[in-house]
């Protein structure tokens, strides 16, 4: 029986992992039993019955078109195959680093706060301090604030280096582990759609809310003090939010990508000219930022480049997308 | 021994010939097939698992689970209504295809 078994589990080798496949090797195991029990009660010699029971099991390849297995059985994809543990690692070490990533972009973001609280209570107080050192004690801590943030990224995207093929090139989940791996991924993202979906509508909240103190402040105080103040705050709440949305979207953003979905599917990944523009437009975006807020130290309305850069580059996108 | 190639297009016509009464399984049909036709032509377990396939798309068949002897449950196929047409269709065929390639057999050797 052990014989019969084995050459099963042998001409199934490298086959899919399918509903389909698993029930076909089931079935046919069964067929199989079935029939060397019946020669063994017949009297027919352990050797003879398993040799008949082989002999008459037929091909594969006519199941091939049933089964949808054709394309393993001919064996001819030159698409990257990521396997079962590629994929498990991806989801985990993303997990792992998100947390640090998203404390990158709230130090970031929040690096000109405590430069704007300073400029702003110059203002209101009037003391008698020179505005240089105001200037330059948030200044030191913007910079300081940028640099932390920066040698974290390096840190983190060099660790994460390795996956990105998974974010740039067209692949395939390995076709041995593909339903395993692909059910894994999906249980997992409907595992944490629910804190993901519920960090969006909190996040998004905050985005909106964040526009309140820079809108509210100068319709109500007639103070320049205070409306400087009150960029800081928004700032803190659009870093909070971010911070929330970067670290609880994790789980998601990689499930996205392994399942090539979104603007990781096959289609916007083929489109080459798009992943330049991007890394091009948001670094571009950055300079101008840089640039325009150090030389005129309008630090209170620069920031307002990045929800217009956010909402051209949703057009950008959407352009792209239809011209491919 | 018979060439597959002919007995294709009939193997669903043995199939459904066999669970015109009652319902069967995989072993149990492929026994029957074989005693029926002396052993002149036996099913191999590939042909018949995608004939099973191929006929539960098509709606000629239903599977379901039953349990058998050995406690295993043991996946049983039933004709449908469709199946039952088209069994009565394919008989029809069969006799006009025996009738046109009777034509051109030769039976005695001058």
């Amino acid at each position: 029986m052990n014989t019969i078994r084995n050459y099963l589990d042998n001409m199934f080798l490298g086959l899919p992992d399918t509903e389909e496949v698993i029930r076909a090797k089931k079935e046919l195991l069964t067929m199989m039993e079935d029939k060397y029990n019946e020669l063994k009660d017949s009297g027919k010699a352990e050797n003879e019955a398993i040799g008949i029971v082989i002999s008459e099991f037929g091909n594969l390849d006519e199941l091939a078109e049933t089964l949808g297995i054709k394309h393993a059985l001919e064996n001819k994809s030159d698409i990257l195959q990521v396997t079962y543990e590629e994929a498990e690692n991806y989801i985990e070490d993303k997990v792992k680093t998100a947390p640090k990533t998203a404390l990158g972009v709230l130090l970031l973001i929040m690096s000109p706060v405590l430069l704007l609280l300073l400029l702003g209570l110059k203002e209101l107080t009037n003391v008698n301090a020179k505005e240089d050192l105001f200037i330059a004690a948030g200044l030191a801590v913007l910079i300081a604030m940028v640099a932390i943030a920066v040698s974290y990224f390096i840190r983190f995207s060099s660790k994460l280096e390795k996956y990105d093929y998974l974010e740039e090139t067209v692949f395939e989940l390995d076709y041995k582990t593909e339903y395993k791996t692909e059910q894994m991924i999906r249980g997992i993202m409907a595992q944490d759609e629910h804190s993901y979906k519920s960090a969006v509508s909190i996040s998004v909240a905050g985005y909106i809310l964040s526009a309140l103190p820079v809108i509210l402040t100068p319709l109500i105080f007639d103070i320049d003090g205070l409306s400087v103040i009150s960029v800081a705050v928004t700032l803190t709440i659009v870093a909070i939010s971010t911070y929330n949305l970067i670290s609880k979207s994790a789980v998601n953003a990689a499930c996205t990508v392994l399942l090539q979905q979104g603007e990781y599917s096959v289609k916007s990944k083929s489109n080459k000219t798009l992943q330049t523009v991007t890394k091009v437009y948001w670094l571009v975006i950055t300079a101008i930022y840089l640039a325009y807020s150090f030389i005129t130290f309008n630090w209170a309305i620069s920031w307002i480049i990045w929800p217009v850069a956010g909402v051209i580059f949703a057009a950008i996108q959407a352009i792209a997308e239809q011209r491919s | 021994m018979i060439s597959s190639d002919v007995i294709r297009g009939y193997i669903d016509t043995m199939i459904l010939y066999l669970l015109l009464n009652e319902p069967s399984y995989g072993y149990e049909i492929s026994k029957r097939i074989r005693e029926l036709t002396d052993e002149k032509y036996i099913i191999k377990e590939t042909t018949l698992y995608s004939a099973f396939k191929r006929m539960e798309i098509n709606g000629h068949i239903e599977s379901f689970s039953g349990s058998e002897t050995y406690g295993k449950p043991r996946t049983y196929y039933k004709i449908t209504e469709a199946g039952k047409m088209y069994y009565k269709e394919k008989c029809k065929e069969w006799e006009i295809t025996k009738e046109v390639i009777e034509k051109f057999i030769l039976r005695e050797w001058k």
